[in-house]
């Protein structure tokens, strides 16, 4: 191994990128309006909507006169136009919500008038279908807005239960106890997926480029001029990582900041720990690149692999669809891809603030699937022809 | 007899078949130091294979190939050689300095003085800061040159080097070469130009993989009973085939 030549043959790779101005330019203006695109399309107010509320409030006798707080609520949320509201069974709602019919249940217990009287506080117990977002947020807001006004005007209960002796003009508060089948309160559907989009991003233009540049290299006669040099296969192959790393981690900071200051997404992360983790993604997207390059003998056919290697991970490695919703045999395979542990990590780091040792399973197994690939391209970097 | 000092390169009974074609069919071959070594021989004859077996970048079925005393394939000791492939094969991107540095980096030579020299020598020192993508063919080849020259180093292998290449120019390229086998580089290069035949040493006419005769272009005439070399080459190729 010697230091000089991967040095000699990083700069090289860096040099034909930095000659090549329009792909340079190319690998900041794609993402860039990709992740803007995505901003637009999910951001877009969801329609079609419905809720099912399973209303069993006994009410409640108020000084002579019978209050249904659950009767005025669900008619409150009939007269909402944002969603449908249908009444239902427990096992109904349930079975429904879990078939994705329903983007909501609430659910009002026999005591529930009584219970507000009694802890001046509503409390709406409402479970959100959840994958997406955006509709969950959109509901929560509505919900509260429903419950202020099913509390408005009800002076009985807002003068305060007598019998409790302890009369209190505190107005009663709308509280939320929201459950989740998917996703969590604070994120939009642009947060889940724009921490993942700058992994795949950075895979996606280090592989085309490795591949492309490598067949090239081999196309010219380059490699074998390589090869009559004492370069190593793996100095090779570690000059082509380094030389491309730099331009991925500048494509990282550029759509990073893009989507936190342009398209507002929620960040907590640290960039070092976002870089950690792109930086493993260069490693596999270039050894990777160099492997499959070998198998192609123009460039039309390295292109038929950027379905094949980058789309298929998009598919399977979380970005749009959680992989745990995937069939049984279909998840070791996304557990083999690296894109599917890179996106876990980032969104982990980006949303949450995790940091690196709480993605050490991620990182792991980048590493494991970095050394393999390695492997596999050293073996083929040395051979000028298949 | 076996010093590497005087005998740079030995190929000892190289045969080399690739699926079904045997491209080299046992040769054997010795270089001596200094010497200027035409490899000659029409399309197909195995030439480039003979030369990238040299290097390394071939190894054979059969036979042996040492180079400064050490069996090929050998890593280090490709920075004491230079391989000019037949086909120029530089980076399109890059400048014309950029590529010989690059190449010249690769071989441990790091001296900016050494890469102007050697563009000095291909004529292209006011074309250095130039993509190789605007450059002519024959700009190409002189730059590919460049490159296998600029690290110094001690055997020279040219695969058809001067295809592409003005007759003033490859006369100036005829004229280095020779400067450097009086500082005691060795130079092997094929072609199949016989009026640059001439210009070499040494000659070894290869056909099918075999080597059909080996000697001076006078001995090699004088062999033949031929006024030319090309009728001498005719001639050696029937003796071979006349003996098969
Ligand atoms: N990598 C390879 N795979 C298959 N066949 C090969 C390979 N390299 C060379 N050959 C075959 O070996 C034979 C000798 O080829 P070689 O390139 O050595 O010829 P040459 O003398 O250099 O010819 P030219 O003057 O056209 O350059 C040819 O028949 C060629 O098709
Ligand atoms: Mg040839």
């Amino acid at each position: 191994m010697n230091l000089s030549r991967i040095i000699i043959l990083a700069r090289r790779v860096a040099q034909q990128l930095v000659a090549d101005k329009r792909t340079l330019a190319l690998i900041i203006v794609v993402p860039v309006i990709l992740l803007t695109v995505a901003g637009v399309l999910i951001r877009v107010e969801p329609s079609g909507l419905t809720i099912a509320v399973v209303n069993q409030d006994e009410g409640l006798a108020l000084g002579g006169q019978s209050v249904n707080l659950g009767d005025r609520l669900t008619e409150n949320l009939q007269n909402f136009d944002l969603f449908d509201t249908k009444l239902m069974t427990t096992d109904d709602a349930k079975r429904q919500i879990e078939n994705g019919d329903l983007d909501a249940v609430i659910t009002l217990p026999p005591d529930f008038s009584a219970e507000v009287a009694q802890s001046r506080q509503l409390n709406l117990n409402v479970q959100f279908e959840g994958s997406n977002p955006t509709v969950a947020e959109r509901l929560r807001n509505a919900f509260e807005q429903v419950g202020d006004q099913a509390l408005a005007g009800l002076a009985t209960l807002q003068a305060g239960n007598e019998s409790d002796g302890n009369p209190s003009t505190a107005a009663i508060e709308t509280n939320l106890q929201a459950t989740y089948l998917n996703g969590g309160p604070e994120f939009d559907t642009l947060d889940y997926t724009a921490s993942a989009l700058i992994g795949v991003f950075v895979f996606l233009f280090v592989f085309i480029l490795t591949s492309i540049s490598f067949l090239r290299e081999r196309l010219a006669g380059t490699l074998e001029r390589l090869q009559a040099t004492p370069i190593q296969p793996l100095e090779i192959i570690i000059g082509y990582m380094l030389g491309f790393l730099i331009f991925g981690l500048l494509q990282g900071v550029v759509t990073l900041l893009y989507t936190v200051f342009v398209l507002n997404i929620h960040y907590h992360g640290n960039l070092l720990n976002v870089f950690v983790i792109e930086s493993l993604l260069v490693v596999v997207s270039v050894n990777l690149g160099i492997f499959l390059s070998t198998f192609a003998r123009n460039e039309f056919q390295v292109l038929q692999f950027i379905p094949l290697v980058v789309v298929t991970q998009v598919f399977l490695g979380g970005v749009l669809w959680p992989i745990e919703e995937m069939p049984g045999w279909l998840q070791p395979i996304a557990y083999m891809m690296p894109l599917t542990h890179a996106n876990t990590a980032l969104r982990a780091i980006m949303m949450t603030g995790e940091s690196l040792g709480g993605v050490w399973v991620q990182i792991v197994a980048l590493v494991a699937i970095g050394v393999a690939v390695i492997g596999l391209s050293a073996r083929t970097a040395g051979r000028v022809r298949m | 007899m076996t010093n590497p000092e005087h005998e740079p390169v030995k190929i000892e009974g190289v045969y080399k078949k690739f699926g079904n074609v045997e491209a080299l069919r046992g040769l054997s071959l010795t270089i001596r130091r200094g010497e200027i070594f035409g490899v000659l021989g029409p399309n197909g004859a195995g030439k480039s294979t003979l030369i990238r077996s040299i290097v390394g970048l071939i190894k054979p079925d059969q036979g042996r190939v040492v180079v400064l005393g050490e069996a090929m394939p050998n890593k280090p000791i490709l920075s004491r050689l230079g391989y000019m492939t037949q086909a120029s094969a530089l980076y399109d991107d890059l400048t014309v300095r950029q590529n010989v540095a690059f190449f010249a980096g690769l071989m441990g030579c790091k001296e900016d003085a050494k890469i102007q020299t050697a563009l000095e020598l291909v004529e292209l020192a006011h074309r250095a800061d130039s993509p190789i993508r605007i450059l002519s063919g024959g700009m190409r080849q002189r730059v590919s040159l460049a490159s296998v020259m600029a690290h110094q180093p001690e055997i020279i292998l040219l695969d058809e080097p001067t295809v592409g290449v003005d007759p003033q120019l490859r006369a100036q390229f005829w004229a280095h070469f020779r400067r450097l086998t009086e500082q005691g580089i060795t130079i092997i290069v094929s072609s199949h130009v016989m009026d640059e035949a001439e210009r070499c040493d040494r000659l070894g006419f290869i056909r099918g993989g075999q080597l059909l005769a080996e000697g001076s272009a006078d001995a090699l005439r004088q062999q033949a009973g031929k006024s030319n070399l090309e009728d001498a080459f005719l001639w050696f190729a029937q003796q071979k085939g006349a003996v098969q």
